[in-house]
């Protein structure tokens, strides 16, 4: 089996996977800045370092993500929602539909067993269901970042905010504090705001099961906890979730070198 | 005639120089996205047909046409604008006077139509309005007359809108088509519409001259149907190519464009022969249905599917500026003024495809003209574009999508607005969807 | 001596057109010229004229001639209507001067259509009963009889041929003789009321207003008589019922996904069949339809309207815009 390489360009991180005889070899990542392709080159000789594996010995790089154009030496594009459903498919056999939310934008895609692709929604409109949401309102209620997932699991009932968009959402903290809501019920509010776009986002999709959640965003156990309630299945998360893209794009390179 | 000094209603007093200003810069702007857009065409087929260089010249709205519409109004000759395919042609040409169409495509001025509508408004209404307040576009300048067709809200308060600055002739048409007032209602219409048509331009329609002018229009349905058929197999010419001719049928010279259509059909057809293909045959083949897209700006899409990576090619379309314009014919039985007029009130009616109707079989036509499309065309993917504040099209979409996961062809909802900027992330979804449509072929 | 002269030609004549229309079917069919049909149509139904012409020489009776149409309804519909009555022909031929003259035609609302084609049931039961009736006034128990099994001098089953009366007959005694051959003028139904109006004058006035009545309504209307007559019952109306669905076997029939609604199989049917255009697809059932394939012949999409005999398709409706011969 070839020795192949996935780059995400992400628009706040790069991600780098490498595989090799069908499994991760390594994992890094560095942040894009100004300078996204510096970066990438940085993460992939990151991992390379760390797999101990020569550069040559990588026969095909895939690049993914919003700026996968900008990708240094990659012989070629996969889209984000074909990467994902690989990626998915290898991590869990029975995932079928996959939910990925990043910094800026969500997204979902309905695969089959072979992660082939059938169908996928993007939701583009707003970005109060993605990760930024999350860092604003974390700013708002000067919470580290890290700490908003298990700070809402305290919560038994979320706050009434107004979620129809992250500027109003932040002004709305202060009323809310002032209206002495407590810190773990806002959070959980923010989840929820969060959980419902996404959620409403993969029903217009339609669900079919197991569903994955990967994204940066599948790290926080606030919005994994939310996220299953409101849609009302069992939710599968990978390891490392945030590297899903960059994995799915080096399982799609090992398949263009054979076929 | 629409005095003008009469207290305009909507339309907002802007100073000459003004206007001036944002008309040349404009125009300036239009006339480099239309070279641009012929030299990306250009570039995606470098063998392109040589019979596209006549429609080349002809999408320049700036150029020869212009001119030639101006040389036949100083000797006399009318010209009459309309918006939606609803208009009667035949009855236009039957008075010897010019039939154009006079959507505008254009993303600039929809900016301007921000100043007296809302954003939320459709921007092809949005766009019309900001042209005619900087005078941008030349066929609706030239126009004596404009006929609108209220299909759906947009269109109806923008009659409103521009007769403050030209005769605005309006069209109602039924919402429901199968019953018995609805043909009677229209075809009323059609008449008022012949009265006004005669009185602008002082000639009466006979029967002999409506005749000649439905067997012009047959024959140039005749040489449009043509070249669709020849994108039925694989293809040998690039959608965005047969886009441009189909929508120059909407302003240039009927008579002309139709032989110059038989012209490029005939070097198609030879093409076909030798094998000569525009794009490598198993290209993922997709159909557009949706809000129409009207030239130069609003080439977003076709552009994005046929530059792609995946490159993807438009096997045709469901829309009501491209693959419909001349689809059907009028059919005539017997040549009686009555039977002609009778005849021109069903075409226009009953074949529309048109999301403003509704009837208990949910719009079937729209559904029927479509599936027989993708069967026809052998489509893998049907992408549903929509511009944002265009609620009879959406509304449309899951009707769609159920007729067509029946199907197993996929369909993606794209919606977008009149601007440039959200190219980047409409790339992304284009190519994820083509990237999908080339694994469904491959496994 | 005369007779047998006009024999052998009317046989030679008939002999040839037939012919002749073999030819032209074969043609219409490779050449794909649907849009030909008509001519077609008016050339078979010229063919049957003379043929029908050619049977009353030979005095056959006229009863084999009842149960053959009747026969043949069973398996075609009403094709024998559209493609054969010498009264339908007559009507074409004036809708052929109407025309000429440039003249519109006029529609009949659509229920005062509808309830004329309901009326065609009281119409045939009143022919067929009324013998009964009148006879019982006139005749011998023995001639009652008769009538019952359909014979006999109220002629019932002759009044249901009337449609297929010449109009010239060869013999005398029909509306006016014409001198020089033992020849007569004469016009559907105008015996038939020469047997039941027995007063010279009223007789006379009736017929004449009658032939009138139909040439001007048909002149405006087209094939008005075809809505409401009886002999165009036709045994396909039974196949409403669920065991006769199988027949009969020659239909038009409907491929729902091509059809766009323009309407034009609507406006050129005769007798104002709006099933064409308001079914979803499938095969047209009423038996208002003449089977005159006027529609198929003005269908301009592919495929849409097609004639099929025992489900296999005869021709279709063409793109008569013709495409490319690259298909």
């Amino acid at each position: 089996m070839p020795t192949t390489a996935g780059i995400d360009m992400g628009i706040q991180t790069v991600k780098v996977v490498i595989l090799k005889d069908g499994a991760v070899a390594a994992r890094a990542k560095a942040a894009s800045g100004f300078e996204p392709a510096k970066a990438a080159e940085q993460a992939f000789d990151e991992a390379l370092k760390s797999a101990k594996i020569p550069k040559e010995q990588v026969t095909q790089i895939l690049a993914t993500g919003s700026g996968m154009d900008m990708a240094p030496n990659s012989n070629g594009n996969v889209s984000m929602m074909g990467a994902d459903a690989k990626a998915g498919v290898y991590l869990f056999p029975t995932a079928r539909t996959i939910v990925d939310v990043g910094a800026e934008e969500a997204r979902a895609v309905k695969c089959d067993e072979r992660g082939i692709m059938i169908d996928f929604v993007v939701n583009e409109r707003c970005a109060a269901g993605a990760g930024t949401f999350i860092e604003a309102m974390a700013r708002a209620l000067e919470v580290k970042l890290e700490d908003m997932g298990p700070l809402s699991l305290k919560a038994e009932r979320a706050s009434p905010i107004n979620a129809s968009c992250v500027i109003f959402g932040e002004s709305d903290v202060v009323s809310l504090i002032h209206r002495q809501e407590s810190k773990p019920e806002i959070a959980r509010a923010v989840f929820d705001a969060m959980a419902d776009r996404v959620s409403s986002m993969v029903h217009r999709l339609g669900i079919n099961l197991d569903v994955i959640v990967v994204g940066g965003v599948a790290k926080d156990i606030g919005f994994i906890e939310s996220l299953k309630r409101k849609l009302g299945v069992n939710l599968l998360v990978p390891e490392y979730p945030e590297y899903v893209g960059a994995l799915g794009a080096a399982l799609t390179a090992a398949g263009r070198v054979k076929g | 005639m629409k005095s003008e000094t009469a207290e305009k209603k909507y339309m907002p007093e802007m100073p000459k120089r003004e206007i001036e200003e944002l008309n040349s810069t404009v125009k300036s702007a239009s006339a480099k996205i239309i070279a641009d857009n012929i030299a990306r065409m250009r570039k995606t087929d470098p063998n392109r047909p040589s019979g596209m260089q006549y429609f080349d010249e002809v999408s320049d709205f700036f150029g020869q046409r212009q001119k030639e519409i101006q040389e036949e109004k100083t000797k006399g000759k009318k010209v009459i604008g309309y918006f939606c395919v609803f208009a009667p042609v035949e009855l236009i040409l039957a008075a010897d006077a010019i039939p154009v169409r006079v959507n505008s495509g254009w993303y600039d001025t929809s900016k301007l139509g921000d100043r007296i509508v809302p954003v939320e408004v459709c921007p092809v209404i949005r766009s019309t309005i900001g042209a005619k307040m900087i005078g941008l576009s030349p066929y609706l300048e030239l126009s004596d007359a404009v006929i609108t067709t209220l299909t759906c809200d947009g269109m109806t308060k923008l009659s409103e809108i521009l007769s403050d600055a030209m005769p605005i002739w309006t069209m109602t048409p039924p919402r429901v088509k199968d019953s018995p007032q609805s043909l009677q209602l229209w075809k009323e219409e059609i008449k008022s519409i012949k009265t006004q048509i005669e009185k602008l331009t002082g000639n009466k329609i006979t029967a002999k001259k409506l005749k000649e002018a439905i067997e012009t229009m047959q024959k140039a349905s005749k040489a449009f149907r043509r070249l669709q058929d020849l994108r039925k197999g694989n293809t040998v010419i690039m959608g965005r190519d047969a886009m441009l001719v189909n929508q120059t049928a909407m302003w240039d010279d009927i008579k002309r464009w139709t032989k110059k259509t038989e012209a490029l059909c005939d070097e198609l057809e030879k093409r076909i022969q030798q094998k000569l293909w525009a794009c490598s045959p198993d290209t993922p083949r997709v159909i557009i249905t949706g809000t129409p897209m009207f030239w130069p700006d609003n080439w977003k899409l076709p552009t994005l599917i046929e530059e792609a990576t995946p490159q993807g090619v438009l096997v045709g379309d469901e829309l009501c500026s491209s693959d419909r314009v001349l689809y059907d014919p009028v059919g005539i039985d017997e040549w009686t003024m009555d039977d002609m007029i009778n005849g021109i009130a069903e075409r226009y009616l009953m074949a529309s495809t048109c999301p403003c109707f509704t009837s208990k079989d949910g719009n079937e036509d729209r559904i029927n003209w479509l599936l027989n499309k993708v069967k026809e065309y052998k489509a893998q993917g049907v992408i549903y574009y929509v511009v944002r504040g265009c609620i009879l099209y959406a509304m449309e979409y899951s009707r769609v999508k159920k007729a067509l996961d029946k199907l197993n062809i996929p369909v993606y909802y794209l919606d977008t607005e009149y601007t440039r900027e959200d190219v980047g992330q409409m790339k992304t979804r284009v190519e994820a969807f083509l990237e999908m449509l080339t694994a469904r072929v491959d496994f | 001596m005369f007779e047998a002269l006009a024999g052998t030609i009317l046989a030679g004549i008939v002999a040839i057109g037939l012919a002749l229309a073999g030819v032209l079917v074969i043609l219409i069919w490779k050449k794909d010229r649907t849009r030909k049909l008509s001519y077609l149509r008016l050339f078979i139904q010229l063919v049957s004229l003379v043929g029908i012409f050619y049977s009353f020489t030979l005095a056959l009776w006229l009863s084999v001639f009842f149960l053959v149409i009747l026969g043949v309804t069973f398996f075609s519909g009403r094709f024998f209507c559209g493609w054969v009555c010498p009264f339908g022909f007559y009507m074409d031929l004036i809708a052929l001067l109407r025309k000429k003259l440039g003249v519109r035609y006029r529609i009949l609302p659509d229920r005062l259509n509808r309830a004329l084609n309901k009326l065609r049931y009281v119409i045939a039961a009143v022919i067929l009963a009324a013998p009964l009736f009148i006879g019982a006034l006139t005749i011998t128990p023995a001639s009652q009889v008769q009538v019952l099994f359909l014979s006999g001098p109220f002629r019932p089953i002759a009044i249901m041929l009337s449609p297929l009366e010449p109009i010239v007959v060869p013999f005398t005694g029909a509306i006016a003789n014409l001198g020089f051959i033992p020849w007569s003028l004469s016009y559907p139904y105008a015996r038939d009321i020469m047997v039941y109006v027995n007063i010279p004058l009223v007789m006379e006035a009736i017929i004449y207003v009658f032939v009138a009545l139909t040439l001007v309504g048909t002149f405006l209307f087209r094939r008005v008589w075809c809505r409401f007559c009886p002999t165009g019952i036709s045994i396909a109306a039974a196949n409403r019922f669920k065991n006769l669905k199988w027949m009969p076997l020659l239909h038009i029939s409907k491929v729902e996904e091509k059809c766009t609604k323009c309407g034009i199989c609507k406006r050129v049917c005769p007798v104002q069949v709006t099933e064409v255009y308001e079914q979803k697809g499938g095969d047209i059932k009423t038996s208002v339809c003449l089977n005159c394939m006027r529609c198929v012949e003005m269908c301009p999409y592919e495929g849409c309207l097609k004639m099929n005999v025992a489900g296999r398709t005869i021709f279709q409706s063409r793109n008569w815009l013709e495409p490319s011969n690259n298909e």
